[in-house]
């Protein structure tokens, strides 16, 4: 009798271990892929930093951003309820801070404004930014019980202050600071989607600071990068060369790609493929597959939701990736100019869905 | 057959890519000089008379009216490179405006310290920071940034140049007629009292 109740014990063990040790091998197999990805791209970005950001950019700012965009539509309410002054100031922030961020670069084409002029606009805008994002987050901590989210102004204000003695500094700031917020979503997904990883997820992100800092140490000895092209010389002007001009540009332009190749990683890659954007019948088999499927979306599949509007703005984005291959296959130079000055659209709409998930 | 048409639109990308690395002129001449390290560059050659005066309290610089001219003549075919510090002191508005930012915002961390925790010390730092904020304004309005007179930091000078050690203090810088600082085209009045 003792027997019997101790084989049965041990296959019970046997049993309970078998999903822990699957358990144990995915979370390793995920640490080992996200240091792969990681050494790989800081790699790459180090070895060849102008040509890695050409095909990067090239391959996968039009998909991101599609990305980016099934992904915010995934998280949009059927009705708005007691969020609606949050997502009313969010899209109108989203609007008109996008319409002027475009509208700069036209102005100064046109030279209708003397040149002292410009660092007041640029913190005059940056200025904007940080109280509109100051008033999401105090609007999301109104709809959390017992938060105070009023820290947000005076946080705000102090780097409103910050950026009115150094208006180009805060932009470069942006330029660094964007792909970094990918991850902050991808810890926010990973805690709703697969709690167990987060941990695991949370110890590789310590080791981002690391791999920058060496990446930092070894090329911020090395010579310029040839800009000797509009192409290079605008790229490493994006990097923020002319702004730190005792910094090696060949260390900024490596440490842009890096970052941006981590980015595009997380929204093409992990987000996508870790954990289902959609409710379907064989959820997580399906995942993938549930990218493309409108009804995947809530919105969509909600009796009162939007399924046209969802489609038509899904496939209307296909449509502007295809439009964005094009123009850079035509002209690289001048799409990537157009692109990330467009694109400033998708950063701002980054702060609101990411505030949503806190 | 899925994935033949998935690797051959990847070429296809990879194909439109190569293209894009298009070898165009650059819009214009590299405004990153500074990559390269920046050698002193001469742009004019004059006399300077150096005269101790004990009766002074703070160094003056004075430049003949006809130096200047020859100075800012040199300097039109200089271009000008202002680092960060200097912009921002160049620019008043933007100064100002960091002022009110930032007084702004420690009377915002103020007010919200002062709602939000009940202790009377957490309530004392509040109203620190509330008066830290007041005292910024006030010391952004009056402009005030006064220091020990420049006498203090010049009266080193003789031991230093004993020494070969430098010496810095403040100079005011003069213009006058030419003619004034004798055949010299700049003269400097250190504030020295003989020992």
């Amino acid at each position: 009798m003792e027997r019997t109740a101790n084989i049965d014990m041990a296959t019970w063990r046997a049993d309970m271990a078998a999903p822990a040790a699957n358990r144990q091998l995915n979370i390793r197999a995920f640490a080992s892929i996200l240091i792969a990805c990681a050494c790989g791209s800081a790699f790459f970005a180090s070895w060849l930093p102008l040509q890695f950001s050409i095909v990067t950019v090239f391959l996968f700012a039009g998909p991101h951003n599609w990305f980016e965009l099934r992904y915010f539509l995934s998280r949009l309410p059927v009705r708005f309820g007691r969020s609606r002054n949050f997502f009313i100031t969010a899209f109108a922030g989203i609007g008109f801070l996008s319409a002027t961020y475009i509208a700069l670069p036209v102005l100064y084409s046109f030279s209708l404004l003397p040149d002292h002029l410009w660092p007041t606009i640029l913190a005059s805008w940056n200025s904007l930014l940080l109280l509109w994002i100051a008033v999401l987050i105090w609007l999301r901590g109104k709809n959390k019980v017992r938060r105070d989210w009023s820290w947000a102004f005076p946080v705000a204000l102090g780097l409103a202050a910050l950026n009115w003695l150094a208006p180009e500094f805060f932009s470069l700031e942006i330029v660094y600071l964007h792909p970094l917020v990918a991850l902050w979503f991808l810890d926010r997904h990973l805690s709703r989607a697969r709690p167990e990883w987060l941990r695991t997820y949370r110890r590789c992100l310590c080791l981002l600071p690391l791999v920058l800092g060496g990446m930092f140490w070894q090329l911020s000895r090395t010579a310029a990068l040839p800009d000797d092209n509009g192409l290079f010389w605008r790229i490493t002007q994006h990097a923020g060369a002319q702004l730190l001009p005792n910094v090696s540009s060949h260390a900024l332009v490596t440490t842009h790609v890096f970052l941006e190749m981590l980015h595009y990683g997380v929204w093409l890659v992990a987000l996508p493929l870790i954990a289902p954007l959609g409710r379907t019948k064989n959820a997580q088999s399906s995942s993938a597959r549930a990218i493309w499927r409108v009804r995947a979306v809530p919105v969509a599949r909600h009796p009162r939701g939007f399924p046209k509007l969802v489609l038509a703005a899904l496939a209307f984005g296909v449509f502007l990736v295809a439009v964005l291959w094009f123009g850079f296959a035509v002209d690289y130079a001048t799409t990537r100019d157009v692109y990330f000055t467009v694109a400033i659209a998708h950063v701002l709409a980054e702060a609101p869905f990411l505030l949503k998930m806190l | 057959m899925k994935h033949f048409f998935s690797i051959g639109a990847f070429c296809l990308l990879l194909a439109l890519a190569i293209p894009a690395n298009a070898d165009i002129a650059r819009p214009k001449p590299s405004p990153s000089p500074a990559q390269s390290p920046q050698l002193p560059k001469m742009v004019l050659h004059t006399r300077l008379v150096v005269v101790p005066d004990n009766k002074a309290w703070e160094a003056r610089l004075q430049i003949t009216q006809s130096s200047l001219d020859e100075l800012r003549a040199a300097l039109g075919n200089t271009p000008g490179n202002d680092s960060t510090a200097q912009r921002i002191a160049h620019s008043t508005t933007r100064t100002i405006m960091a002022g009110v930012f930032m007084f702004l915002s420690l009377s915002f961390a103020g007010v919200w310290l002062a709602r939000s925790m009940q202790t009377r010390s957490q309530k004392a730092i509040a109203l620190m920071l509330f008066g830290v904020a007041v005292i910024g304004a006030a010391a952004m309005m009056t402009q005030a940034n006064a220091g020990p007179p420049g006498s203090y930091y010049w009266k080193k000078l003789p031991q230093n140049l004993t020494k070969g050690a430098p010496t810095s203090g403040g100079v005011d810088i003069e213009i006058v007629p030419d003619g004034e600082v004798g055949s010299s085209g700049m003269k400097l009045i250190l504030p020295i009292k003989p020992e």
